[in-house]
């Protein structure tokens, strides 16, 4: 039998990013009734939610729900007590490959080489994100994926929406990086790139 | 008062069409002898009603015969002063409306219904107020110094009333004495009780004179005529007043019930109530070893919503385990709180407190208990938590708060147990037996009255005191006894205090209707009062069992002994009295019985069957109108009477009817029973029971007893008029027609 243990959800609150805002959850399941993406959730939102608050920290950390958020806001438009959901999920995740955890390693790689980018960029160079993405998992596989997606990409290049030479940074890179910073600063250890 | 009477038929809205209204004029003057008889195409315009007061001016009319609509509708335009009497005949909704035009059933419908008018303007008499010798009282008496009971006193103080607050223990305050702090409006935090300054303002006001440590030990008499006698400190004090507001409060469900959540079991589980007292004593700590408070469970619906202990919800104590785990986190500011609840109850605005106190970090856990025990020194719960899907355990904890709910009172410990009278069933060894919750003499003292019916409120579901709550929420079975508060229904502290100002207003309507003679409620200004013959009585009792009020008591000769201040005027007793000596001055037993003589029931080869419908005026006169007004059509051989109520009616009506060749007669009442909606508690329910009385009769006449049938009708049945009238019909014509018909 599982004993409720408080520690964790204080936790949350401290170091997850709008994790507070889960005290406010009544449980109503409006969040779940609404999530697009719940049939293939592990635990629903509201129920991680209600794991949090019992101390379930590792099936919090280890479910594939807060990596499938998409941030549709179907969650956050209709629930009554106004709890950010998308953001907690979002918060959640983050906290989760900061503890080592990586549930639904794919998503959390493409996140993770995503944000890279913009830090240096400042745009996305699809080419190389895409390079980045599909060799994750060592060269062989990542042979496989390019070949996989080989149609996609040469579309793409033929359609002028990705080019062959590496792109180059914004103008402003250095004032986005410096507002990236300050958000991370602010946050709870959740902004910036991991 | 010697009559000079008129009769005046509107032919708007129809009428004029679908009737011969000159042939109706013919009779009101050659049947009835009416002097003036008028017809006028728009009466309840100012120039009709012009009309009529130029004939009562010039012409000395007092008394006036209006057909047209409904009674229900422009009571207030044919208002002609207390002194005139004013009779309706129904032609529209109940005749134009429901019956095909210009047919000569609808004309017969429409003659009847006239004859039966005047018949009544005839037999009736203008009621003179009822003054007794006495003078009457003004002043409330108030039952209880709570919240409520001081809500109350002060209420009535303000309004220029007297008040007399008399409270059992040797303070003021009630539960509130032992509260730390309030869940009130606005409810975004804690609140002061604010008792000081309320108990200040009470015995500040000159106009309310508080007993403390006193109880209310006799109350005699009757509204505006209360005699209160007073015990407490060693002395004996009499009051008079003229209403009476119980606001005795409650008591917390007996926690010794519930040791299967650990009550008395373990020293760490207390109760709400116990919690309170701890946190306004000073500090909440463990009463086994008196050492901090860090992790607190709070168990909802302890012995609530549960059919083995309270089957109700007590509606405050969700707001209460709130406010506790606010007094802990005040105090401990690391403490852990768990409310484990079955639902959260925090209504409307008390939402914001919910709130407030998830912001806190308060852990909500929503599942039933299923075992509390000890480890360690500390005491653990196991639950089954609905939300997470499994059984769960919550260890550690210092305190265990059983959050109990309310009982009324008026609730006894024990069933009380009187001389079962004779043929009764459930008596004892001793000849005892258990009075029922539905009677005077269940409920913990707290008046003494001296009514026949029993010393206190009857009372209906768990123990509260009953009352009509839907109409009439502060009313009870006696009139003029008003209750307040969380005994009539367990409330917080907002609503008690409008509860609380609600019933000081009804006591002083009581008190001011009282004085001039009228009836308080629900038949709000009527002046008639039941009047006794005493010389043919028999002693029967049943006028005096019957009275769903207990308004007549019985003197030294066993004889009623009415008190018509007490009287709400339903003619219960009128229709119970087989010896027909109680009447009201404009409602009578012969009143009725000539207008089903008024009736013209044709010979038995015409093949129109004639029906008397006996119909209260409260939900079935309505339904039967509301029918009417959608041009429901029905059949035309049904004459409705209205009566005040069902319980009025006296089975010599039946009587009468079938002697005079009447095929069938329909009673349509209110519902009775545990839901009723009967205004006058068991009127409808004493007719259905003694119809039972009249079938063995007419089985002896050799009638078919199915010839008189009992309906209930609701306001809102009003489509299953035409319906109920078919179906009772269909059964007329099978048994065929009233062999004493040209009798």
């Amino acid at each position: 039998m599982a004993s409720y243990d408080p520690s964790f959800a204080r936790e949350v609150f401290e170091n997850v990013d709008y994790g507070e805002e889960i005290k406010m959850c009544m449980q109503c399941g409006v969040c779940a009734a609404s999530c697009p993406l719940s049939m293939r959730m592990d635990y629903s939102p509201r129920k991680i939610f209600v794991m949090i608050r019992a101390g379930k920290r590792e099936e919090v950390l280890n479910s594939n729900a807060i990596m499938l958020c998409t941030s549709c806001y179907s969650c956050k438009v209709r629930c009554p007590r106004g709890i950010p959901v998308i953001d907690v999920m979002h918060g959640l995740a983050n906290y989760a490959i900061r503890q080592g955890y990586t549930p639904r390693k794919k998503t959390a790689v493409f996140g993770q080489e995503f944000w890279k980018q913009i830090y240096r960029l400042g745009r996305i160079d699809e080419k190389d994100l895409s390079r980045r993405y599909f060799f994750a998992d060592g060269f062989t596989q990542g042979i496989r994926n390019s070949l996989e997606m080989a149609d996609m990409g040469i579309t793409m290049f033929l359609h002028k929406r990705m080019k062959l030479l590496p792109e180059r940074p914004i103008k402003g890179i250095k004032d986005l990086r410096k507002m990236l910073d300050k958000a991370a600063q602010m946050g709870k250890g959740g902004g910036g790139a991991i | 008062m010697e009559k000079k009477t008129a009769v005046y038929i509107c032919t708007g809205c129809g009428i004029g069409d679908a009737l011969d209204v000159g042939k109706l004029l013919e009779i009101a003057t050659d049947d009835y002898s009416i002097p003036i008889c008028k017809e006028h195409p728009f009466l309840c315009g100012p120039e009709g009603v012009e009309v009529i007061k130029k004939d009562i001016q010039e012409e000395g009319i007092n008394t006036i015969i209006i057909a047209a609509c409904s009674p229900r509708v422009n009571y207030d335009v044919f208002n002609f002063g207390a002194d005139k009497i004013v009779e309706r005949v129904n032609l529209r909704e109940q005749v134009v409306w429901m019956q095909p035009p210009g047919e000569e059933d609808t004309q017969m419908l429409a003659e009847d219904n006239l004859r039966m008018g005047c018949s009544k303007a005839n037999d009736t008499e203008l009621p003179e107020p009822f003054k007794p010798e006495e003078e009457i009282s003004k002043d409330i008496l108030v039952v209880g110094g709570g919240l409520a009971g001081l809500t109350a006193a002060l209420e009535t103080a303000k309004a220029g009333y007297k008040a007399v607050l008399v409270e059992k223990e040797d303070r003021l305050g009630g539960f509130l004495t032992k509260m730390k702090k309030l869940v009130t409006m606005p409810y975004k935090e804690l609140s002061d009780t604010g008792l000081e300054d309320l108990v200040k303002a009470v015995e500040d006001n000159p106009n309310i004179k508080v007993y403390t440590s006193s109880t209310v030990e006799k109350i005699s008499g009757a509204p505006g005529l209360f005699s209160v006698e007073i015990k407490g400190n060693g002395n004996s004090a009499t009051e008079k007043v003229g209403a009476i507001v119980q606001a005795t409060g409650w008591v917390p469900y007996d926690a010794n019930k519930l040791d299967h959540l650990g009550y008395g079991k373990f020293k760490d589980v207390v109760t709400n109530v116990e919690m309170e007292e701890m946190a306004a004593a000073g500090k909440i700590t463990r009463p086994s070893d008196g050492k901090d408070v860090k992790n607190v469970l709070f168990v909802q619906c302890a012995g609530s919503r549960d059919p083995e202990h309270l089957p109700y919800c007590s509606s405050v104590c969700c707001l209460v385990s709130l406010k506790q785990a606010a007094y802990i986190k005040e105090q401990n500011p690391e403490a852990v709180n768990y409310i484990l609840y079955k639902d959260m109850r925090t209504l409307g605005q008390a939402e914001d407190f919910y709130k407030k106190a998830q912001l806190d970090g308060n852990v909500f856990v929503r599942g039933s208990v299923a075992n509390v025990g000890e480890e360690g020194g500390k005491l653990f719960v196991e639950a089954d938590d609905e939300l997470l899907g499994e059984r769960i355990r919550i260890e550690d904890l210092d305190l265990v708060v059983l959050a109990v709910g309310m009982v009324p009172s008026t609730q006894p410990d024990e069933i009380p147990r009187i001389p079962a009278p004779e043929g009764a069933e459930g008596a004892d060894e001793e000849g005892m037996i258990e009075v029922t919750p539905d009677s005077g003499f269940y409920a913990t003292k707290a008046l003494g009255l001296e009514y026949r019916q029993g010393p206190e409120l009857p009372t209906l579901k768990y123990g509260f005191p009953d009352s009509h709550f839907i109409c009439f929420p502060y009313e009870t079975r006696r009139t003029g006894i008003y209750t307040a508060g969380c005994v009539r229904r367990p409330m917080e502290t907002a609503k008690v205090i409008d509860d609380a100002t609600g019933a000081a207003m009804k006591a002083i309507q009581c008190t001011e209707a009282t004085s001039v003679g009228m009836a308080v409620h629900p038949r709000s200004g009527d002046m008639s009062y039941p009047e006794f013959n005493m010389q043919r009585c028999t002693q029967c009792k049943r006028c005096t069992e019957e009275c769903p009020f207990g308004a007549i008591n019985e003197d030294e000769k066993a004889n009623p002994l009415p008190n018509p201040t007490r009287c709400r005027r339903c003619g219960v007793c009128m229709g119970a009295c087989p010896e027909r000596i109680i009447s009201f001055k404009n409602y009578s037993v012969p009143m009725i019985g000539n207008m089903i003589k008024a009736i013209e029931v044709p010979e038995e080869d015409e093949e129109k069957p004639r029906i008397v419908a006996l119909v209260c005026e409260n939900d079935a006169y309505a339904a039967l109108d509301m029918a009417g007004i959608r041009r429901m059509q029905i059949s035309p051989y049904v004459r409705f009477i209205p009566v005040r109520c069902l319980g009025s009616v006296n089975l010599v009506w039946i009587a009468d009817a079938l002697s005079r060749g009447i095929d069938g007669i329909l009673l349509m009442g209110c519902r009775y029973g545990d839901d009723y909606q009967c205004h006058f508690i068991k009127g409808s329910e004493l007719a259905n029971t003694r119809l039972t009385k009249v079938s063995e009769t007419l089985d002896r006449l050799a009638l078919e007893s199915d010839r008189v049938k009992f309906v209930e009708v609701g306001i809102t049945d009003y489509e299953k008029i035409p319906k109920i009238i078919e179906e009772f019909m269909e059964t007329i014509e099978e048994v065929g027609p009233n062999p004493y018909k040209g009798w």
